[in-house]
């Protein structure tokens, strides 16, 4: 399997995949709109969250994005903790560095929209196949060359894993230690590096050839044969949404949303 | 194609030396040779992607159903003729949701009217037995699947001239042979196509007409069967038929004549092992 897409008969599905790209965009915005270390949070648990249950796939969303967001969010609370210049409520010393609760609220919040972030842009990812984005993208104007850019962007880091494990396996089995303590993992990083980049170009080399033979490159009036599904109520929700989220983020600019005991 | 000399961009050598090739409709020309022999070079001089997506210098003419391709844009010679190289997986767009939409990629892209393409998906579906596969996701296929959804998206934009670099060489024998039929279907409807392969009992079975590339030329032309009986393809690179390697060892065993005309084929192996 190329993409991340796992395919289930829920609503969120069914969406127009411009719709779901709008949500994501208007959750953004919000998320750097709304000045209280809550919004994300209730952004995460109020929308994420349920639709990624409505959409069944709740399990890999919290596996993919765990696997990206738990490091991540571990190397910032710490080096925040650390290393905020705001910090004076002392947590606890090692050595002569102080760890401070000023630092982890700041990383809580930083985190907050990150998750929210890397969530919501899975959820699109897991819910929407890529073919039927760049239709759908087409479909609403965009040039095909850049809708294929964008759609075939979605599928490169599964088919990198997947190339990645392949040349993984072929060194381990010709005697590569390539498990053991971080710095082996770090070091195995480096044989594996060059087969994997240019197997990547020799496959980006091959699929252009094979696009330019079917005429990717040509310059006429294109057509579809299926026509991704468009309703009125959809669009007219997109531009509730991104008008709310717009609104938000100008109102932030302005700053006139009233101050909270803790804002961040 | 007469007198082709080709180079690679920033290359010091020629790897197409001086190449003269015709290709009728409705014939299946095989190209064999060995690893390096330029093959690919070949194939995509022919397919117009040398020179005009790989740059490099390319002398000579090459001419596809009345167009020179030098003079002709990538657009109008793809328009002509069809590529299927080797990996299937490489030759899926990544812009489809289904197996359907990928085969109709090409005539969205030439901006076929929808009711046509849905006729043109269904007819190449049918005629290549895939149909059960055109709901499911072009990445779920297993190779074979895939490699036969690569030539489907080629047949459907109905070229005169097909391209196929190697294109059974992540099958298994039965499709292998699949993909051979289906080669003699098209040049049965008047395609043009030329196969490069490995495979030579395959060959011998469905080419009308062989060539040795070695060393940037055509070393050698024939029917296949003369080609394959040729002693020499072995120093060409090209190997032999099981049939030919049991009768060379015969003949070096004594068992055979030295003047035994090699066999290429069951029956023919039959005829000299019965003597």
């Amino acid at each position: 399997m190329s993409t991340l897409y796992l395919d289930r008969p829920s609503p969120i599905h069914r969406l127009n995949p411009i719709t779901k790209l709008i949500g994501v965009l208007a959750i953004i915005l919000l998320v750097f709109a709304l000045p209280y270390w809550w919004a994300p949070l209730a952004i995460l648990v109020l929308v994420v969250v349920p639709a990624a249950l409505l959409a069944r796939v709740g399990g890999r969303l919290l596996l993919v994005g765990g696997a990206i967001l738990v490091p991540l969010l571990l190397v910032v609370a710490i080096g925040q903790g650390f290393f905020n210049t705001r910090g004076e409520t002392i947590l606890f010393s090692i050595g002569s560095f102080d760890f401070a609760l000023e630092g982890v609220l700041f990383a809580a919040a930083v985190g907050g929209r990150t998750a929210v972030l890397v969530t919501a842009a899975m959820l699109l990812l897991l819910t929407t196949h890529p073919g039927k984005l760049l239709s759908a993208l087409s479909q609403n104007g965009m040039p095909p060359k850049m809708a294929y850019v964008i759609s075939s962007t979605l599928q490169m880091l599964p088919a990198f894993r997947t190339r990645a494990d392949s040349i993984i396996l072929a060194q381990r089995s010709r005697g590569l230690k390539t498990r053991g303590n971080p710095i082996r993992r770090f070091a195995v990083l480096i044989p594996l590096l060059s087969p994997l980049i240019l197997g990547v170009f020799v496959d980006v080399d091959e699929r252009s050839t094979a696009m330019e033979a079917r005429a990717f490159a040509s310059t006429g009036p294109r057509t579809a044969l299926e026509i991704v599904k468009d309703p009125v109520g959809e669009k007219v929700a997109r531009w509730v949404v991104m008008l709310l989220a717009v609104g938000a983020l100008v109102v932030s600019f302005m700053g006139l949303y009233p101050e909270m005991s803790w804002p961040l | 194609m007469t007198g082709v000399h080709y180079a690679y961009p920033d290359a010091d050598h020629e790897v197409l030396t001086g190449v003269d090739l015709s290709v009728d409709a409705g014939q299946v020309v095989g190209i064999v040779g060995a690893s390096g022999a330029g093959k690919t070079t070949l194939a995509k001089s022919i397919a117009g992607f040398i020179p005009h997506s790989e740059g490099g210098e390319l002398t000579g003419s090459v001419v596809v159903d009345g167009l020179k391709v030098a003079d002709a844009t990538l657009a109008q010679v793809v328009s002509r003729v069809g590529l299927v190289t080797q990996n299937p997986f490489n030759q899926i767009s990544g812009a489809k949701y289904t197996v359907r939409e990928e085969i109709a990629f090409g005539l969205e892209n030439l901006g076929v009217p929808r009711d046509e393409m849905s006729e043109r998906v269904d007819a190449v579906g049918t005629r290549l037995g895939i149909r059960e596969l055109f709901e499911r996701s072009p990445y779920a296929l297993s190779g074979g699947q895939m490699q036969l959804v690569a030539i489907a998206s080629m047949m459907i934009m109905a070229p005169r001239v097909l391209v196929m670099d190697e294109p059974t060489s992540q099958l298994d024998p039965s499709g292998s042979r699949l993909v051979f039929d289906i080669v003699n279907g098209l040049a049965d409807d008047g395609t043009a196509v030329v196969i490069f392969e490995h495979k030579l009992e395959l060959l011998r079975e469905h080419a009308d007409v062989l060539h040795v590339l070695a060393d940037g030329v055509i070393a050698r032309s024939g029917s296949a069967r003369e080609v394959l009986a040729d002693p020499r393809t072995d120093e060409w690179g090209v190997g032999s038929t099981r049939f030919t390697r049991a009768a060379r060892r015969a003949i070096e065993q004594k068992l055979l004549p030295a003047t035994t005309a090699l066999p290429v084929s069951l029956e023919d192996a039959k005829a000299v092992f019965s003597k």
